[in-house]
């Protein structure tokens, strides 16, 4: 069958009634979590993970599976058009994928054209996402062609190559990054050991057996770590909403926008592609991008509509860039791809290039209801941006308890042990603790989530090898890989040395 | 960045990882057939915690200490939070869902800001007893609903 074939057939899974509904609940959801400060892509995802496990629950497995996919990939790529919101509109950014959006679309919005700003986002969004996925449907069916050849040689080089590029460009410091990817790989070692069936680090507690639960750790580091922040540390006061005035923009708008629009879509698309690389460094280095080319780069910072149209339509095209990696290979190059992966597991769907044989309905279906979500994104953005704004004030009095109350409810109708609970407790307190020193989690979880799938792949080459460690380095691809992962961590490291300032990703 | 935790830390971490390298020595080798058992791959990455470890501890002495932002952390109602949230994970299965989260709703509610008692108490109650109802009844999860005498 065609790829053209497969599309179709996704289409007409994404347009059963209930995916509809799942797709554009996802899309709601993600668009507040944007908006609202303090919940990013990642714990929203996160959260609502045993949300929809519960909902699902009653369907068959590949079903089920496929609709909370659609689902929570709808959250992810709608907080990407909520963040500008708050940017925009507060000059507080939603995500920190929309950083730069506040310096012009902050300025924008003081010379009266917020509606304007935020409209060109959105449609610069739109595009982006739509190019993304064509970017998408092209190149899934030739990458998992590739992928397919890979032994588990290949598969731990790359692997560790997707490690070492989220270690290499999160946080500020190296060795603290590479410290949290060890410890996750650590405690991904706990539980009963997959290839031999021997208990590790459990110390005859049954509830260790199963390993500690990805889900509750992820919940505990990413939302309940940034609970707890907000709660510690609410002292600043939100400052006034601007007005909207007018939403659709201007002709002579558009007529700036297009061109950023379409290189921040590009630019977004391959930097979501690479491992490590995200939404933020994308949003980043098309702002850079655009001031370069622009004719009179001194206008940005003073509300310039292409420092708008192109960061937004760069994250969001990162966004979709990223699902390649994870849907082709099985690897997430971020710590919100490694979430939405967890869940896939979860329903024993393994990503990877074997996904689009053996789930063609999961993989088709999600590209297709990426199509639709961002479709009801453009249309729910434009008249609903006022609604939207007013999310930005709901009291942090009754959001924070709730939130804390939705992740124990979560929890726990998946888990159903008060050991998660404790144990999602420790995590949010460790969460806050690490994420305020510096430390970053995001590689922690993408290690837990790794973890198990590196050490098989590693111990069946070693076994294939007789145990001669050369194998990683004599076969070619491996090699590679292995090569290019020591250069991810060292070109950063030299750089810094050289007193550069290097851009990290910071997703949250 | 504060140079106190991350010596703690170092520290912590590097116990972490002697921890691992030695209790996985403990770990039986019988996978049959295969050179490399279930211990390999704990022992090193114990191996490469200690390494990183003792490298942050270096760092630590090495830069400088930058001067804590005077920003003043709200402990009591952090404190507040967190022990019900404890107590609230111990009702749970013993008091029943509907009952422990309605408390605890009420009590950071009103921890977060005091007053408006009524606002705090609807929302809790709506919650609760909103997610009970659809999740056991509507979707037929199970949730320990209310205490059984």
């Amino acid at each position: 069958m065609s790829t053209l074939q497969f599309l179709a057939d996704g289409f007409g899974i994404a347009f059963q009634w209930h995916n509809l509904l799942f797709a554009f609940v996802g899309v709601i959801i993600g668009t507040a979590v944007g908006v609202l400060p303090g919940i990013g892509p990642m714990s929203g995802v996160a959260l609502l993970i045993p949300v929809t496990a519960t909902i699902t629950s009653g369907m068959p497995t590949s079903a089920a599976a496929a609709s909370s996919i659609i689902l929570l990939a709808g959250v992810y790529y709608g907080a990407m058009y909520g963040g500008s919101t708050t940017s925009i509109l507060l000059n507080t950014p939603g995500e920190s994928s929309s950083v730069v959006t506040t310096l012009d679309g902050y300025q924008m919005a003081r010379q009266g054209r917020a509606g304007a700003a935020l409209a060109i986002s959105a449609i610069g969004s739109f595009c982006a996402g739509v190019i993304s996925l064509i970017g998408l449907v092209l190149l899934a069916q030739p990458l998992s062609n590739v992928a397919i050849k890979f032994g588990p040689a290949e598969y731990f080089s790359l692997m560790l190559l997707g490690l070492a590029a989220v270690s290499g460009l999160a946080g500020k410091s190296m060795t603290k990054a590479l410290m949290m990817t060890v410890f996750g790989l650590m405690l991904g070692t706990i539980g009963i050991d997959a290839v031999s069936g021997i208990a590790r680090f459990t110390y005859n507690q049954p509830i260790l057996f199963s390993g500690l639960e990805f889900l509750t750790i992820a919940v505990g580091l990413f939302a309940l770590g940034e609970v707890f922040n907000t709660i510690l540390e609410r002292d600043k006061e939100d400052g006034a909403i601007a007005k909207i005035n007018r939403i659709l923009p201007t002709k002579q708008d558009m007529k700036d926008s297009a061109v950023p629009i379409v290189r921040g879509s590009l630019l977004g698309f391959f930097i979501g592609v690479l491992p490590g690389a995200g939404a933020t460094l994308a949003s980043f280095f098309s702002y850079i991008t655009e001031k370069k080319f622009s004719k009179n780069p001194e206008s940005f910072g003073k509300g310039n509509i292409a420092g708008v149209a192109g960061p937004e339509s760069a994250n969001n095209a990162a966004s979709g860039g990223a699902m390649i990696p994870l849907l082709t290979l099985g690897i997430p190059g971020s710590g919100t791809t490694a979430i939405l992966m967890g869940a896939l597991i979860m329903y024993n769907v393994q990503p990877g290039p074997l996904l689009f044989d053996e789930h063609p309905d999961i993989a088709w279906g999600l590209i297709a209801s990426m199509f639709i979500g961002n479709l009801m994104l453009l249309v729910l953005n434009m008249p609903l941006v006022r609604v939207f704004a007013k999310v930005i004030q709901t009291p942090k009095k009754y959001l924070l308890p709730i939130i804390i109350a939705i992740s124990f409810f979560g929890v726990y109708a998946v888990q159903y042990t008060t050991f998660d609970l404790y144990l999602l407790l420790g995590c949010g307190v460790a969460g806050y603790l690490l994420s305020k020193n510096d430390y970053p989690v995001a590689p922690l979880v993408l290690a837990l989530v790794l973890g198990p799938m590196i050490e098989n792949n590693m111990r069946r080459a070693l076994t294939i090898s007789n145990g001669e460690f050369s194998i990683f380095f004599t076969k070619p691809l491996s090699l590679a890989f292995l090569i290019v992962a020591a250069l991810w961590l060292l070109v950063p490291m030299l750089l810094k040395l050289k007193g550069r300032s290097v851009i990290v990703e910071d997703e949250g | 960045m504060s140079k106190t935790f991350d010596r703690y830390s170092s520290v912590a971490f590097l116990l972490i990882g002697l921890l691992f390298v030695i209790e996985s020595q403990k770990i039986s080798d019988s996978a049959y057939g295969s050179s490399v058992g279930p211990k390999i791959f704990p022992m090193w990455l114990g191996a490469i915690l200690i390494l990183l470890s003792l490298r942050l501890l270096y760092e630590t002495f090495t830069y400088k200490t930058e001067t804590p932002s005077g920003m003043k952390l709200q402990y009591k109602k952090f404190f507040i939070i967190i022990i019900s949230a404890v107590l609230y994970a111990f009702l749970l299965e013993k008091v029943g869902y509907v009952i422990s989260t309605f408390l605890f709703l009420l009590i950071s509610f009103q921890t977060m800001e005091r007053g408006r008692l009524l606002p705090s108490f609807v929302i809790a109650a709506a919650f609760s007893f909103g997610i009970y109802y659809l999740f056991s009844k509507l979707l037929g999860g199970s949730l320990p609903g209310f205490p059984v005498f």
